[in-house]
């Protein structure tokens, strides 16, 4: 336990060691909400369905929150351990595997948590952010959708053969998934063949699902996004299972 | 025997890495094994250190079996070859994390005090020379309190005085009682610290033993160095012990065995009048040993 513990501790100074991680995950989602909500503000507007743009955009930008946590920092983290034998070094000492995979999961969620607050406070300061949902719903729906998009970040840590591969399949993966699922430009806006590829984005389902309840919706409208980002969940997580080499 | 491999075979497929392979290593004893790369250095060890799971034969570490890992980990200590540590974490915090895996840790400010590395508790283990990472590759092992050491590749890599620096280091580990099995490519460092040697190549053991007993196996001679103008190979041939003689451009090498060789040869030279410059005298070490037994050249094991 005290192992499980200390590891964790550590893991998390060395996430906020990590500037590039620090700045996509607390600082370039709310500059992102300070430059569009610059623009459009956060009076309802008939474009975002008579909402406010920010209390529209909020939610998104949590999906990219949870997007640099889960397909960069956590594959990233897992693939610079096992090419530079980390990982070996730690199955050379009596802890368990849990106690090294865990505290990857647990630190990677609180930098996404710790992101996404920052995120909805400087909303609530600089734009007077409405939340309009209901706070259970809505936590199931980022949980759901943090489990899915760690999920994918965690095979890409177990099928990438290296560091420089696991680094080219994140940005591969992340980049598009960025523009072309919502999560930083309405897709309303998008032409029609990216609307048609964000249909197979797993991040266009989270931030449905998290804007939907952030909205007010109700867990029930959503029962095909959820479906989809459990069994992404269950795919990716038991792929990465069969496939995870530690050396 | 504080370590028992019977029968040790290691496959990867087709390839055959350690090919049954037996040896004990004594209480106290620091045991090396030497070879060129691809011999089964790494591979022998990490059998014994519970990393490598499919291997067949028989192996026991203090009466554990490797498969029992937390057992095992909390009676041995590890350093791999090449692995590291977290480019941003700090010396300290290592030490900590590495404590907290045991039950009863050794104190750490001991070790970083020993390894004079007190002064570094803040800095960041990347910013560390060589030689202060593979102390701190150490520290980590001790942390574990280890009746036993696994030293893979310790030194490889490291500038001439960092590895001395090393080579005190693990005698004095092994003056404490601890037991060390280590690997290295330096032929002079596994001389100069092991008790014992096993010599491996293409996955088999080709010698085992103390140097001196190698030497004596392997019936290598000393060796006699002079330049000269008017020696004859015959001549030379007739010195008492001499049972080899090589001549190149006025560059004489004799080879031959015994204690007084060297004095036979000079007084030979002397009596008979033979111009001889630059005379140097080598006796055989383990170098000498492993290129005989191994029919490699330096420059092939690097």
């Amino acid at each position: 336990m005290k192992a499980f513990l200390v590891m964790t501790l550590t893991e998390l100074k060395l996430s906020m060691r990590t500037y590039v991680y620090v700045f996509f995950a607390f600082v370039f989602p709310p500059m992102m909400l300070l430059l569009f909500g610059g623009i459009y503000g956060n009076t309802p507007s008939d474009f975002y369905h008579g909402y406010g743009a920010v209390d529209v955009l909020t939610p998104a930008y949590i999906g990219m929150i949870l997007a640099v946590s889960g397909i960069m920092g956590l594959p990233l983290g897992l693939a610079e351990y096992r090419q530079r034998k980390v990982l070996k070094r730690y199955k050379a000492t009596p802890i368990g595997t849990g106690t090294i995979m865990v505290p990857q999961l647990l630190v990677n969620g609180f930098m996404s948590i710790v992101g996404l607050l920052i995120l909805i406070i400087i909303g609530k300061i600089v734009f007077n952010l409405h939340f309009l949902g209901n706070v259970f719903y809505f936590i199931v729906a980022f949980l759901l959708s943090m489990a899915s998009v760690f999920s994918v970040g965690f095979l890409i840590a177990a099928v990438a053969p290296n560091n420089r591969a696991a680094m080219g399949i994140a940005y591969l993966v992340y980049f598009p998934m960025l523009f072309l699922s919502g999560a930083t430009i309405p897709l309303q806006i998008m032409p029609k063949a990216v609307q048609v590829i964000s249909k197979f984005l797993p991040l266009t389902y989270c931030v449905e699902i998290l804007q939907g309840t952030w909205m007010g919706n109700p867990l029930g409208d959503f029962s095909r996004q959820i479906i989809i980002l459990l069994a992404i969940a269950a795919v990716c997580t038991g792929l990465s299972v069969k496939f995870f080499r530690w050396e | 025997m504080v370590v028992e491999t019977k029968g040790l075979t290691v496959k990867y497929k087709d390839f055959v890495a350690v090919d049954n392979i037996s040896f004990d290593v004594a209480p106290g004893e620091i045991f090396g094994i030497v070879g060129p790369n691809g011999a089964g250095k790494t591979s022998t060890m990490e059998c014994l250190e519970g990393l490598k799971k499919p291997y067949s034969g028989r192996i026991n570490i203090l009466g554990i079996d490797p498969a029992n890992r937390k057992e095992l980990y909390n009676h041995i200590g590890v350093q791999l070859q090449e692995a590291s540590f977290p480019d941003l974490i700090k010396v300290e915090e290592l030490c900590q994390l590495f404590s907290s895996f045991y039950k009863n840790p050794a104190d750490y400010h001991m070790l970083l005090e020993r390894f004079e590395l007190t002064d570094k508790k803040k800095s960041y283990v990347k910013k560390l020379s060589g030689g202060q990472k593979q102390k701190i590759s150490i520290i980590a092992a001790l942390i574990a309190n280890p009746q036993v050491i696994f030293l893979d590749e310790l030194t490889t890599g490291l500038d001439p005085q960092a590895r001395l620096d090393m080579w005190e280091l693990i005698k004095s580990l092994g003056s404490e009682g601890r037991t060390i099995l280590m690997t290295t490519h330096y032929m002079e460092e596994a001389e100069y610290l092991c008790d014992r040697v096993c010599i491996m190549m293409k996955g088999k053991i080709v010698a085992i033993g103390t140097v001196k007993e190698l030497i004596e196996q392997t019936g290598i001679s000393q060796k006699i160095t002079f330049s000269s103008s008017n020696a004859k190979k015959q001549d030379l041939l007739a010195i008492d012990h001499v049972t080899d003689v090589n001549m190149r451009d006025g560059i004489v090498e004799i080879y031959g065995t015994g204690k007084n060789l060297l004095r036979d040869v000079t007084i030979y030279l002397t009596e008979h009048n033979i111009a001889f410059e630059d005379l140097s005298s080598k006796n055989p070490g383990l170098e000498e040993v492993f290129l005989k037994l191994t029919g490699f050249g330096l420059e092939k094991f690097s």
